[in-house]
């Protein structure tokens, strides 16, 4: 019989995405066994999370409760007429680790998905529409996966984006860094091959 | 354990854990699998691009306990790319192979529906398929799962179809003035409806005009719905984002 509220934090962790009953246990046993300032540090780390973190009204990126904005939105070294419209926050993360890009985002949260039945309304679009008509953005780039659903959002957002004057591009497409072309799909090669360019 | 090579086409995938995913194809031989693809999310290498819905394979798999198989390996035969610049054909390919997952059982092949999903794809992702070659799809999918509606004569009396005709899920097609008391939940289809799809239904090539293909969708939508048991979740999605 193991107490009542060990039982209670291993289904509260196997809860948790891809943790299963064992893994949840050991994570159990782990907190158990660890020093009681890592738990008071690990339950008050997971309150400040829910009780400080929202998203930003305005690019719907994480952000501090305590400010109006995120980050990414009140910096002000950053290019106003460039928008780059991501599925989610991790993609975001990921263009950002490239250091590449110094305009604004837009988060979607999600992608169209007709097999899941996901539409329009579920996604951010109406407000990124509301965001572009009070704004200068000259460019947006679709940077969704390059995925049946990815491409799906990203034609539909053409769609809407064209007709308001606003340039739309699309990520690139092709052979990743240090790819092989012996294991590319033709998908990705015959994308290659039209986006070719001079050198 | 028992092996199999077969040619499929991805119906639909989702991820599991944080490198997996689960994938549902129909086979020409052995009907509709679902299989347990190890690793897909995190090896872009080994299932490359071939697992996305509408992508036609050689597929090699592996039976496991259970009604799943292990996905052994995956050789693209097509992935109709072309597909994916255009939304009304990405909504159209997606829904098709939306009906044909729902209408298809587990391991029952069907190779006349395989056949005529893969003749499909090829059309829309050569351009060469209209918003009329959906409901072709449609009537011949239904057909060969064997739930053809009946534009013919009448369902209830087998007698001559005349205006005013009612359609009719639950009786399986049009009915006469004559029958209409015996179906009350009936909904009125013109007689030019009805002669546009039994003519797509004998194999006629000829588009409809818009307002016949708006109803004819609506009527074979809520004649698929009521045999199913639901209505397909990419409708929605296509009356969404306004696509017929």
């Amino acid at each position: 019989m193991t107490p009542d509220a060990l039982n209670r934090l291993v289904a509260q962790l196997a809860k948790l995405p891809g943790i299963g009953e064992k893994t949840a246990q050991r994570l159990a046993f782990h907190v158990l066994r660890a020093p009681a300032e890592y738990a008071r540090g690990l339950s008050a780390a997971l309150l400040d999370v829910v009780d400080h973190v929202s998203l930003c009204p305005k690019c719907f990126s994480l952000c501090d409760k305590a400010h109006p904005q995120c980050g990414f939105c009140s910096d002000t070294r950053r290019d106003d007429k460039l928008l780059c419209v991501v599925e989610g926050i991790a993609d975001e993360l990921a263009l950002e680790r490239t250091r590449e890009f110094k305009g604004r985002y837009h988060v979607l949260h999600g992608v169209l998905s007709p097999l899941e039945g996901v539409g329009p309304d579920q996604l951010r679009i109406r407000e990124l529409l509301t965001r572009l008509q009070d704004t200068d953005v000259e460019e947006v780039i679709l940077a969704t996966n390059p995925d049946v659903e990815g491409e799906a959002t990203a034609l539909y957002l053409t769609r809407l984006l064209k007709p308001m004057g606003i340039k739309v591009t699309r990520l690139a497409q092709g052979i990743p860094m240090g790819g092989d072309l012996e294991f590319a799909d033709q998908a990705t090669l015959a994308r290659a091959l039209s986006a070719r360019r001079d050198i | 354990m028992e092996r199999l090579k077969a040619e499929a086409v991805v119906l639909s995938s989702v991820d599991y854990g944080d490198t997996d995913r689960i994938v549902t194809l129909l086979t020409r031989s052995k009907g509709r699998v679902t299989a347990f693809a190890a690793g897909a999310r995190k090896s872009k290498r080994r299932f490359a691009g071939a697992l996305e819905p509408g992508t036609y394979l050689n597929v090699q798999l592996v039976e496991r306990r259970g009604d799943t198989f292990r996905l052994d390996g995956a050789d693209i035969r097509e992935t109709f790319h072309s597909l994916r610049d255009d939304l009304a054909r990405i909504s159209r390919a997606l829904y098709c192979l939306e009906l044909t997952r729902e209408l298809c059982r587990d391991h029952e092949p069907h190779p006349e529906l395989f056949d005529h999903l893969l003749r499909y794809l090829e059309l829309l992702s050569k351009a060469a398929a209209g918003p009329t070659s959906l409901i072709k799809f449609e009537l011949d999918a239904l057909e060969v799962a064997g739930f053809r509606p009946r534009f013919s004569s009448c369902t209830l009396c087998g007698g001559e179809l005349e205006a005013p005709a009612k359609f009719d899920p639950s009786a399986g097609g049009v009915s006469c003035p004559h029958c209409a008391a015996r179906v009350p939940h009936g909904l009125p289809i013109s007689l030019e409806v009805v002669q546009a799809l039994y003519a797509l239904q004998n194999g006629s090539k000829q588009p409809m005009n818009a307002s016949t293909r708006s109803r004819s969708r609506e009527l074979l939508n809520l004649f698929i719905a009521h045999h199913l048991g639901r209505r397909l979740k990419s409708v929605d999605f296509m009356s969404q984002v306004g696509l017929d």
